[in-house]
């Protein structure tokens, strides 16, 4: 599948990387330099026996040069290159775009992964994501070091690290962590059937916006939608040394190959190192030959063997990238051991993209996530895909109801799922002329029962694209009462369907959302770009509200009368005002405990709570059996025993004046149970013993 | 006082408690005074079903047969009346749960009924003229004096047999204890308190109602840690049996009166389960202590109230 | 209260959910159901005649502490009851092996009740030989509501128009004259407003300037104060008595009024105590007439007539200084 690269393009390659002029070579083959320069250029191919000489000039099999999916000479020296400084002195302090962001795992999780989606390569199926969390230490962490050639970078760090700046601090205690621990956190982001970083080293194209450039978002497709050209800088704020090593396998063929294309970047501040100063990023790489580039370091072809010694290699051909974060961390500092970075970034995918990792029946998912820890190269933390369901799983049933054709017009069971859907009027754009008319886009709202265990409910979910959340809007004017419900709104390609209105609504949401992509709301953009947006977009949000309230609300009542003004003073259910207060006024039974003894007598120890007064109180205690209904029979007292600040006179609880608790004693008479003890449950109560002073 | 040459409407009608209770005047619950039938009527919303079972002159004439028959006597009208009247009355319990037709039988249909049975004496000392209660006429369903022997009949009976029901009403103290118990809403409960009853009666036990008492009591205890449902499993009773009874008013001939009528086919409860819960009731029944009687129903004549059992004895 | 039970019980909670409420076959929307309130309204506007309906529920129990305890033969049922029809209906729930829950279905048939049942679930298990015990309970029932509308766990004190001079309810035209009538004598209290008492119902829909609003608050506060005043002595007269004479807590709406307004009208006494009290003055007489001005003052503070006298009295002295300028 590999197609070799053109004749003229990879023999001037081979030539740079052998140090071998034009002349030289033409010597070697007893030709002309014009000869070879034809080559080059393309204007003419070598005869088959001169590319048997050729083969034997650069030191390689007639195969390699047949094919031309190799470099003749593989082994060109891998190594850091350090962008020099400015000349006009301009100090820059580390990656802008990295330092925007507060590492946290949820946010690298939603990102790197929206970058995944957006890369997906069939779209007939997922896009599989796995983040591995490896923790390195010992001799595992040496070898690292070794290959990653971290004697190239220490000085660097060292004189970086003594930065004032914000950068500085991370780093130092980054360097510092890992000093003292002799350990360092690995964390990789692969996918699978995504695009890969195609394209050419320097100008546009996939590599170039990842690896080369700070804020460039490069978008194979206008499904994308999150804050990619940021998105991607969340990958080095994750890193607290500001490295980020890369491997991807290429969807389309770069230089005649697409396996194994590994970077690596750091960005560091300005930073004088032995005298010389030095700005910005690091790239790890071969040396480049290309006359413009000269010495900076380029993407290499690298063997099986140096991507597994920089734990880069990949578990099968399938198109994708592998990023490795060279000590992750999660400064958002809610995650700090293994298992709890490993249980963030679980949450984080199934918060974020529970919709796209939904599959129906005959549907794919969009995307399959996973996790896995290990350590030292053994696993801690076994693989396991993310399930949408364990978080989420009124809406994926939300989800998928709609995928399989299997919702109701209205809800009757809890499982069910209802389904409606929501005009949206995208209007004309405004260089379309007066003519133009809007189309009428018919998102699709999906509202089941909320779960029990959910935490948020009664929201409405909104997204477009590849199933992303834009926002979560809390509906208006459902009326009182409504039961919890979850509530999902697919909007644009979210509704997995291709008419004409679906392209004009995806745009138009697109350019209602601001750079976070948090809402749709007025953009300068939107307003530019179509007249009437603003009243568009509420009356979207209000056909939302009157839709769900078709099939949350309740039925509008008649049975509700009477004025409102006498309604309220007349209303049973509110406690008196002031009754706790008085609660405590006065001896409660705070808890019983007994048993039937021996002689079929319940035997009970009975605990009080009291309010102090100077007087004692005196009560009766009353044990009643438990009835089914009506009346509760009174059992006898066969003995009372005061237990704790009281005394009994006369089958009367008299209380110590000043205390707040008390205990007694009672064992009923087996002669006054209406029924065997051991049938019967028993409660006890206390009166004011009649008679007696208040 | 009879009902002879009163004017009685045709039909049963609906009358509401509110207008029920403001005309029970002293004058009435003595049965000096014949409740004002007009206004009564005027307040009473007719019933539009047009069924032979709302029909007045059925129960007229059962109900003057029963102070016929049972003129020295009294109390024992309510066996022999809670059947019949239940079978000529036919009705679902959602109709018979509306307090409206029940206040309309007692203060418009049969005032003389509700007076014959439930007045107490005059009082001895100072001639005061003896009176009813006023939830006689317009009481709970265990109080009212139809209502307590159509529910009794209904929750006693076994399906079509209405010979439970029978004894049940034989005793005042399943009426007016048992009555008001959720236990009885449980079939096997009803039918095995039924049974221990009957096998009592059999042996001659002496204070047969102390015994009925403790039983309730007992029973009534036992409920709250027992779930009677599962030792002793029961049916739903058949929609479509209730149903046809029901629709078989039109054509019914008069209820017997020396003979049991049939109840509505709906089923009968589960033999094992009035068996087990036979078993566990006599049981009960031979360990509770028979309590002495602190009180009466106000409107029981305190005479009649201590000689009840001696019905059995 | 709590009751000791003369074996283990359980200590977990009971879960109910329903899941799917049908009428004669046909699944209901599940806005008749709500689980905040645990109330579910079966009267169809559609569907009146209905005959049988079903509701279908789902039960945890606590498993954990069911598996290490001294339960054996564990059932789960269903207890649907209705105190006017006498009806009570008890299912058994199946367990489901694999999600460890209890699921069934409870029959509802209209002929057996009248407005208002009650869905309860138990645990039942044998415990030290002794089978069919009752182990726990769920902590609050589900109300079924066949005559609502709107699932509603608490009902409304009923407020009716009803024309007294010329109306079809006989028995209303002696009151004529009255602007309104308090009736507890039903299932629920029902404020009855006089339609041809002219002024009385534009009044209480007050709205407008504040002086109209004032005017209706006062009357709403009087109207409230008379209807608890009603509703309390209709409550104590009708109390039930125990075994020994002693009064029980009613329930229904008898509870909540007796439960509000008693710390009012004798303050410092526990609910039982109270309830002995007022029950004791009311039947021998002794002590009734004092107990007035208490109940008067208990009902006029639920039926915020001093907030509402303040709020007229400040909207007169505004309308009569504007009046002066």
């Amino acid at each position: 599948m590999q197609d070799g690269q053109e004749f003229g393009p990879w023999l001037g390659r081979q030539l740079r990387r052998q140090n071998m002029s034009q002349a030289e070579l033409a010597e070697r083959l007893g030709l002309t330099r014009a000869a070879v320069s034809a080559w080059i250029t393309g204007r003419a191919q070598p005869r088959a026996e001169m590319v048997r000489d050729i083969a034997s000039v650069l030191g390689t099999d007639i195969a390699t040069v047949h094919n031309r999916t190799t470099d003749a000479v593989t082994a060109r020296p891998v190594r850091w290159y350090h962008r020099p400084a400015h000349a006009d002195g301009g100090r820059e302090f580390g990656n802008a775009a990295a330092f925007a962001f507060d590492a946290d795992l949820a946010v690298l999780a939603r990102e790197a992964t929206q970058n995944s989606l957006d890369e997906r390569l069939d779209t007939t199926q997922p896009v599989r994501v796995r983040f591995t969390l490896h923790e390195l230490s010992g001799e595992h962490l040496s070898s690292f070091l070794s290959a990653l050639k971290w004697e190239q970078l220490e000085a660097h760090y060292e004189a970086a690290s003594e930065s004032r700046q914000k950068v500085g601090r991370v780093l130092a205690e980054g360097l510092r962590e890992m000093q003292e621990t002799n350990s360092l956190l690995l964390l990789r982001v692969d996918d699978y059937n995504a695009s890969g970083l195609t394209g050419p080293e320097y100008e546009d194209g996939r590599f170039a916006a990842v690896v080369r450039r700070q804020l460039d978002s490069h978008k194979s497709s206008d499904r994308a939608g999150g804050s990619y050209g940021l998105g991607k800088a969340t990958l080095w704020a994750t890193s607290r040394l500001g490295l980020v090593l890369i491997n991807s396998t290429l969807s389309e063929s770069h230089e005649g190959r697409t396996t194994r294309r590994l970077v690596g970047r750091l960005d560091l501040p300005w930073r004088e190192v032995n005298g010389s100063p030095y700005a910005g990023p690091a790239w790890l790489g071969e040396a480049d030959t290309e006359k413009d580039f000269e010495g900076v370091s380029r993407s290499w072809w690298a063997d099986e063997k140096t991507a597994s010694e920089l734990w880069l290699e990949r578990e099968s051909a399938a198109p994708g990238t592998s990023f490795l974060i060279v000590g992750a961390h999660d400064a958002a500092g809610d995650a700090d051991s293994l298992q709890e970075m490993h249980d963030k970034l679980s949450a984080a995918l199934a918060d974020n993209f529970w919709a796209a990792m939904t599959a129906g029946s005959s549907a794919n998912a969009m995307l399959e996530a996973s996790v896995c820890t290990m350590r030292n190269g053994s696993l801690v933390i076994p693989e396991r895909r993310v399930d949408p369901r364990e978080r989420h799983s009124a809406l994926v049933r939300a989800l998928r109801a709609y995928l399989d054709h299997e919702t109701v017009p209205e809800l009757t069971a809890s499982e069910e799922v209802a389904y409606a859907r929501v005009p949206l009027v995208v209007p004309p754009l405004r260089n379309t002329g007066r003519q133009a008319k809007g189309v009428e886009h018919q998102a699709v709202l999906l509202v089941t029962s909320a779960d029990d265990e959910d935490q948020q409910h009664s929201r409405l979910v909104c997204m477009r694209g590849s199933r992303m959340t834009v926002m979560t809007r809390r509906p208006r004017d459902l009326g009182i009462g409504v039961d919890p419900f979850q509530a999902v709104l697919l909007a644009g390609y979210a509704t997995g369907e291709g008419t004409e209105d679906v392209h004009a609504a995806e745009a138009f949401l697109r350019a209602s959302e601001p750079p976070e992509h948090d809402r749709w709301g007025t953009t300068d953009e939107l307003t530019a770009t179509y007249p009437g947006a603003s009243r568009r977009l509420t009356e979207f949000r209000a056909a939302m509200d009157s839709a769900l309230r078709e099939i949350v609300g309740r039925r509008p009542t008649r049975d509700v009368r009477g004025p409102e003004v006498l309604r309220t003073l007349l209303r049973l259910d509110i406690p008196a005002s002031g009754g706790g207060r008085r609660a405590d006024g006065h001896p409660v039974v705070r808890s019983v405990e007994g048993e039937v003894d021996a002689a079929g007598a319940w035997s009970l120890r009975v605990f009080l709570k009291i309010p102090p007064r100077e007087d004692p109180w005196l009560l009766t205690p009353v044990a009643k059996f438990d009835v089914r209904s009506g009346g509760r029979p009174t059992l006898s007292w066969s003995e009372l025993t005061a237990v704790e600040n009281c005394r009994i006179v006369d089958g009367v609880v008299v209380i110590d004046p000043e205390v707040r608790s008390a205990a007694f004693g009672g064992v009923t008479a087996v002669g006054s149970h209406p029924v065997s003890a051991t049938m019967a449950g028993v409660t006890v109560d206390i009166q004011k013993a009649r008679g007696a002073s208040a | 006082m009879n009902g002879s040459g009163v004017d009685i409407p045709d039909r049963l009608a609906h009358l509401p408690g509110a207008a029920a209770s403001k005309h029970l005047t002293r004058g009435v619950l003595t049965g000096q005074e014949q409740p004002p039938r007009v206004a009564l009527l005027r307040a009473s919303a007719p019933i539009a079903d047009q069924s032979a079972r709302w029909e007045c002159a059925p129960l007229r004439e059962l109900l003057e047969e029963a102070m016929r028959r049972f003129a020295d006597s009294r109390s024992r009208a309510d066996a022999w009346l809670a059947p019949r009247l239940h079978a000529t009355l036919r009705m679902s319990r959602n109709e018979a749960a509306d307090p409206a037709i029940w206040n309309f039988l007692a203060l418009v249909a049969a005032p003389d009924y509700v007076i014959w049975r439930h007045r107490s004496p005059a009082e001895a000392r100072n001639g005061e003229p003896g009176s009813v209660s006023p939830v006689r006429f317009t009481g709970p369903h265990y109080n009212q004096a139809f209502a307590r022997l159509w529910w009794a009949a209904e929750l006693f009976r076994n399906g079509e047999n209405y010979r439970p029901a029978e004894i049940a009403c034989g005793n005042q103290d399943v009426l007016n204890t048992a009555l008001r118990l959720d236990a009885i809403d449980h079939r096997p409960t009803a039918l095995a308190m039924v049974r221990v009853l009957e096998g009592l009666s059999a042996s001659g036990a002496s204070r047969l109602g102390d015994r009925v008492n403790a039983l309730c009591s007992a029973v009534n205890a036992a409920g709250s840690t027992l779930m009677y449902d599962v030792i002793a499993a029961d049916e739903l009773p058949d929609q479509d049996g209730l149903r046809d009874w029901i629709e078989g008013a039109d054509s019914a001939p008069a209820v017997p009166w020396d003979r049991l009528p049939d109840g509505p086919d709906d089923g009968t409860a589960p033999r094992d389960s009035v068996e087990t819960l036979t078993r566990l009731f006599d049981k009960f029944q031979a360990e509770a202590p028979l309590r002495i009687r602190k009180w009466q129903p106000a409107d029981e004549p305190s005479a009649q109230g201590v000689s009840l059992h001696k019905d059995y004895v | 209260m709590n009751t000791l039970f003369p074996y283990p019980t359980l200590v977990g909670e009971i879960e109910v959910r329903v899941k799917q409420v049908r009428i004669d076959g046909k699944p209901l929307s599940l806005s008749v159901v709500s689980r905040p309130q645990r109330a579910v309204a079966l009267h169809q506007v559609e569907r009146p005649n209905w005959e049988d309906g079903s509701i279908d529920l789902e039960v945890t129990l606590p498993e954990l502490e069911l598996a290490d305890g001294p339960w054996s033969e564990v059932a789960c049922v269903a207890i649907l009851t209705e105190g006017s029809t006498n009806t009570r209906v008890v299912r058994r729930l199946q367990r489901d092996r694999l999600s460890s829950t209890w699921s069934g279905s409870v029959p509802v048939l209209r002929a057996m009740h009248r407005d208002r049942a009650t869905l309860n679930v138990s645990a039942v298990a044998t415990v030290g030989g002794v089978a069919g015990r009752t182990i726990g309970t769920a902590d609050e029932a589900w109300i079924i509501d066949l005559l609502a509308r709107t699932p509603v766990r608490q009902r409304e004190i009923e407020i009716a128009e009803a024309d007294f001079r010329d109306g079809p309810q006989e028995w209303l035209r002696p009151f004529k004259d009255a602007p309104w009538l308090v009736e507890t004598a039903g299932e629920m209290p029902t404020i009855l407003l006089n339609s041809s008492f002219e002024g009385i119902t534009q009044l209480l829909k007050g709205s407008g300037n504040p002086l109209e609003k004032a005017a209706s608050g006062l009357v709403a506060a009087q109207i409230a104060g008379e209807a608890w005043t009603a509703m309390f002595h209709s409550a104590v007269a009708d109390l039930e008595l125990d075994d020994d004479g002693a009064p029980l807590i009613p329930s229904g709406w008898r509870e909540s009024v007796l439960r509000t307004m008693l710390p009012d009208v004798l303050p410092g006494l526990a609910l039982a105590d109270a309830l002995i009290e007022v029950h004791n003055r009311h039947a021998a007489g002794y002590g009734w007439a004092e107990l007035q001005s208490q109940i008067h003052f208990a009902a006029s503070r639920r039926a915020q007539v001093p907030k509402n006298l303040t709020t007229a009295v400040r909207a007169i002295t505004r309308s009569q200084e504007g009046a002066t300028r």
